[in-house]
């Protein structure tokens, strides 16, 4: 037993590390879609702009990376903020209308960043101190992505806390399950829904600007990035802080631990464990928003 | 908007596209049910198309191998066989129908002499037919499937598939005690290189069996479990392929976890500006490759000396080199062809060309219409600061 | 006598587009007739998106898959067993059919995003399946065909134009087939489930086998056009069954206005229009940058055509009363 979690014990630690980007990315997804009932398929985009950032901004130092999350946050705001105008007079036009703009986005940003970027993959690296390896009973792992196990656990947890425990967060749980009903209670959710999408830009965006150095700018990332964040929230469920940790961690392991095990049904590995997920409970892990 | 803003807004947008679109639609040439005719005009321009990617991931290597044309235009007053060239650039894209529309906009819309470029293997799979029925010569200077064999109209200057991972097999067999391990992308370029290493490497020096990463729908972008393996290994060396944004991750991670093993590889490893993304991750690799920039001979000598002065070009690439040398077989043989300059005629000509003296060493097309050629080990090192493949020996001749 | 006019004019525009159609290339280039083919031919796997997006309310991003089940299996019967067009049809047709019979098993009990992912899977997991078993499918390098004979005794089709017929007159026959499948009861009783699925079931309607019934038709048609996708390319690689095939089909059906058949196939006309004849004109620098274009004109279509192009009313000046979303039109 414990022989097979040394062998394993790489692939797990990395698996936590994927799971949390993952979960940073599909965070802002999850409750958007959950409670604005909006399908965003610019979300790939917003990780490669921080991803981006990370790159342009970075000195080799730790000021380009205070930078380059201070850009991140104010970019993440004002995409947060475009998209919400953009996909607010679709309101009630339905998921595909709000597909169709956020896919003509998506891929704009694409073309956008193939000019600025030649359509070569992009330097990311972490500042000086964190690019090496540590070793940790007998196992090489990069120290970045350690410190990144960290930083990332801690905005878990602290998103986390804020959905659960906080007021605002209430507010924002009761909207999901039923908007309507907090509207009679005088509230304005238009306000909600724009400071919901906000946060959730932010989250992706300075996720890129974090997971830069393992996931990073590069044509073709921010399909990857949209997929995977779809995924996590579909089988974490909708509307769900709690749902995504769970699906982002599970996706996480599945990503890694999973090729590890069975390399050689790598490819079917990610799609299929979703379809059984979904096959037994269609509502995803934690299903939060109140069928209609 | 109100519904007549709308309206004027559609009507308007209307127009700018029917106005785009009748230049294509009009019939000059005769309708698609008459059997299409060559380009042969006499003595004004001819015109050469080239199908090379200009948007999805394989950009970079399309803008290589469009800049590789240009300079040998450029350094021969933009004439081909003394006869002046116009360039038409049609984007191949990312996939085999992206490649096909492309490839039908040159032969069908501008009908041009002959054609060039094409990076992916699977649009070369997808135009064959194509490019075989209009009679009209490809020159490629890249994608080159192993299944590519019996055509008249298609000519490849770059290699075939396999051949990176032979001209390495014999090698590893002779210089390693141990085994090698073998990890390569899940596509069929993968295979054909992994296939081309086993058919040259000795059956014992062979780790267990060849294993392969997901590389479509999502290319893998984590190594992680796959290093892991490699660490608990006993294998002395790992051979590996892997092109583009999988390259830098790949060689990236290998150095972040810590895998000691030497690596060798096809050049697409290291080769153009991936390089510089991977950083010192990438030294003491070892690739396989028709050419390297520091080739000392005198051709390579003007070419290597005019692609660096161009403004962001950067160090050249076997893709620029490829496709310079394109130009030069289209070169000779459009001289060759003389006054009845067809397609078809065209295609005869390129059959008669002879020897090529290229940057890469001289080299003639084979009866399967690819190169004989000489393939290098080059090892990555810092020559002056910069990050390039060094030229270490000569490996074999292949072809 | 007004009744008798109008309903001459419902006869009229569509017996005018069918003549315009089938003397094109006439009169067109072999580069336009081309894609023209390529239009009619994503225009029916359009069409089996919109009968399950658009008619029975069930977004899909998977019918790339049967798809290229249907593509597949002709390749495999065009190069070791027959050349004929019709033949190609019903092995392609029944393959897809019967991949779509097996998957809808799982999938046609689930609804909305749930729905869209689960054909996401399918169509993800068809497409590594394809790639993995390359010694049948050719892998990623594809698979190259033979020339097509439509049926027995004519000989193999090559000229642009010729193709153009053959999957024109294939095309207009399953089109007349799926407009008499959405005006029939089975038809309705589905934009009913799509509506109101719950009232449909208390009126006794067995939803889910309706349901499976459409996914399975869907399946069916989709397989028709991977048929025909081989009798005009006479190459499929899996590049071509891919994930952004069945999203161009999914957005060239909001393009023409959901459940609109005749706005499917205008719909992936206006992006093939776009992307390849527009955008193949860019040159030079340009070049390449037609899928940019193709961004921004969904951007703009979201918010000019709300309807999309079946909702468009730019040739009559009746403001008709706003219809259900997705107007009845065939």
């Amino acid at each position: 037993m414990v022989g097979w979690f040394d062998a394993y014990a790489v692939s797990i630690v990395d698996g936590i590390a994927f799971g949390l980007l993952y979960f940073t990315l599909a965070v802002g997804l999850s409750l958007v879609f959950g409670m604005m009932d909006v399908l965003n398929l610019a979300h790939g985009t917003l990780y490669l702009a921080g991803a981006y950032l990370a790159y342009a901004l970075s000195d080799g130092g730790w000021g380009g990376l205070v930078l380059g999350l201070a850009a991140g946050i104010a970019v993440g705001l004002g995409g947060g903020a475009l998209l919400a105008a953009m996909t607010q007079p679709l309101a009630h036009r339905g998921h595909l209308d709000q597909a169709l703009l956020t896919l003509g986005l998506s891929i704009v940003g694409a073309e956008v960043f193939l000019l600025a970027s030649g359509g070569e993959p992009l330097p990311a690296e972490p500042p000086a101190g964190l690019r090496g390896s540590v070793e940790v009973l007998g196992h090489v792992y990069p120290a970045y992505r350690l410190l990144f196990i960290g930083v990332a656990g801690v905005l878990a947890l602290a998103v986390y806390l804020a959905f659960e425990r906080s007021s605002l967060g209430a507010l924002v749980r009761a909207t999901v399950a039923d908007r309507d009903m907090v509207r009679t209670l005088g509230v304005d959710t238009r306000r909600v829904l724009f400071g919901v999408f906000a946060v959730g830009a932010v989250l992706a965006v300075v996720g890129g600007v974090l997971g830069a150095p393992i996931l990073g700018p590069a044509p073709g990332i921010d399909g990857h990035v949209l997929v995977m964040s779809l995924v996590v929230v579909v089988i974490g469920g909708l509307g769900s802080v709690r749902g995504a940790l769970l699906g982002a961690l599970l996706v996480g392991q599945v990503d890694t631990l999973g090729r590890a095990i069975a390399p050689d049904y790598a490819a079917f590995l990610l799609f299929g464990a979703m379809f059984v997920v979904l096959a037994v409970r269609p509502g995803g892990l934690i299903s939060m928003v109140k069928s209609a | 908007m109100s519904q007549l803003d709308r309206r004027q807004a559609l009507k308007l947008f209307a127009g700018l596209g029917a106005a785009a679109a009748v230049p294509s639609l009009a019939a000059c040439g005769g309708s698609s049910l008459s059997e299409d005719s060559g380009s042969g005009s006499s003595g004004g321009p001819i015109k050469i198309g080239m199908l090379a990617p200009q948007s999805g991931v394989y950009k970079v290597i399309g803008d290589d191998m469009i800049n590789g044309f240009k300079l040998y235009l450029q350094l021969h007053g933009n004439k081909l066989g003394g006869r002046e060239v116009d360039l038409i650039i049609a984007d191949e894209g990312e996939t085999g129908d992206s490649g096909r529309a492309g490839a039908e906009k040159l032969l069908k819309q501008d009908k041009v002499l002959a054609m060039t470029g094409v990076v992916s293997s699977a649009v070369m799979g997808a135009i064959v037919d194509m490019v075989e029925t209009a009679q009209v010569p490809l020159v490629g200077s890249n994608a080159s499937p192993t299944t590519l064999q019996g055509v008249t109209y298609i000519w490849r200057t770059s290699y075939v598939n396999d051949e990176p991972g032979k001209a390495l097999g014999e090698y590893l067999g002779r210089t390693l005690k141990g085994t090698v391990y073998c990890i390569a992308a899940d596509y069929q370029a993968g295979k054909d290189e992994v296939n081309g290493l086993l058919s040259t490497l000795p059956k014992d020096k062979l780790y267990g069996d060849p294993v392969y990463t997901p590389f479509a729908p999502n290319p893998t972008t984590n190594f992680q479990p796959y290093l892991t393996a490699i660490k608990q290994s006993d294998a002395e060396a790992v051979f590996c392929f892997y092109a583009g944004s999988s390259a830098v991750e790949f060689v990236k991670q290998y150095k972040q976890f810590g895998v000691n093993k030497r690596l060798y590889a096809p050049g697409f490893l290291t080769e153009g500006k991936v390089i510089e993304s991977q950083g010192d991750a990438a030294l003491g690799i070892f690739t396989s490759m028709n050419y390297a920039a520091d080739l000392d001979n005198p051709a390579n000598r003007t070419f290597a000396s005019e692609y660096q002065k161009q403004p962001g070009w950067g160090i050249p690439t076997t893709y620029a080199m490829a496709s310079y040398d394109a130009a030069a077989v289209l070169d000779k043989a459009i001289t060759i062809a003389g006054d009845d300059l067809t397609p078809q005629s065209l295609n005869a000509a390129i059959g008669k060309i002879g020897q090529i003296d290229s940057p890469r060493g001289a080299w003639q097309f084979n009866q399967n219409r690819t190169p004989l050629q000489k393939w290098y080990l080059r090892e990555v090192r810092r020559d002056g600061g910069v990050l390039s493949n060094v030229l270490v020996s000569e490996l074999t001749t292949l072809g | 006598m007004r009744d008798g006019m109008k309903g001459g004019m419902k006869v009229l525009g569509p017996a005018a587009v069918v003549v315009a159609l089938v003397a094109a290339p006439f009169i067109a280039t072999s580069y336009v007739i081309s894609l023209a083919t390529g239009v009619l031919v994503l225009g029916l796997l359009t069409m089996s998106v919109n009968l399950l997006t658009g008619v029975a309310g069930l977004p899909t991003l998977g019918q790339a898959a049967y798809f290229g089940v249907g593509a597949y299996a002709t390749a495999l019967v065009a190069r070791s067993w027959t050349q004929v067009g019709v033949v190609h049809l019903l092995v392609a047709t029944a393959a897809g059919a019967a991949v779509a019979a097996l998957t809808g098993l799982v999938v046609v009990r689930t609804r909305g995003v749930v729905f869209l992912m689960l054909t996401l899977a399918i169509g993800e997991l068809t497409y590594s399946a394809v790639l993995e078993w390359d010694t049948v499918t050719g892998g990623s390098d594809g698979r190259a065909t033979p020339a097509v004979s439509p049926v027995w005794g004519m000989p193999a089709l090559r000229n642009d134009g010729l193709v153009y017929l053959w999957v024109l007159a294939v095309f207009l026959l399953l089109f007349a087939l799926v407009a008499a499948v959405v005006r029939s009861p089975f038809g309705l009783a589905l934009r009913g489930i799509r509506d109101n699925e719950a009232r449909m079931r208390a009126d006794g309607y067995p939803v889910t086998r309706y349901l499976l019934v459409a996914y399975t038709f869907a399946g069916g048609l989709a397989g028709a056009a991977g048929a025909l996708w081989i009798s005009s390319e006479r190459f499929v690689s899996p590049s071509d069954i891919g994930f952004h095939v069945s999203a161009m089909a999914l957005i060239a059906v909001v393009l023409g206005g959901l459940g609109s058949m005749w706005g499917a196939v205008a719909g992936m006309g206006l992006v093939v229009l776009t992307r390849d004849l527009v955008g193949g004109q860019f040159t030079g620098d340009l070049a390449g940058r037609g899928v940019l274009l193709l961004g921004l004109v969904f951007v703009a279509a979201v918010y000019l055509m709300p309807r999309g192009l079946a909702g468009l009313r730019l040739l009559t000046r009746r403001r008709q009363a706003l219809a259900a979303p997705g107007s009845e039109e065939s």
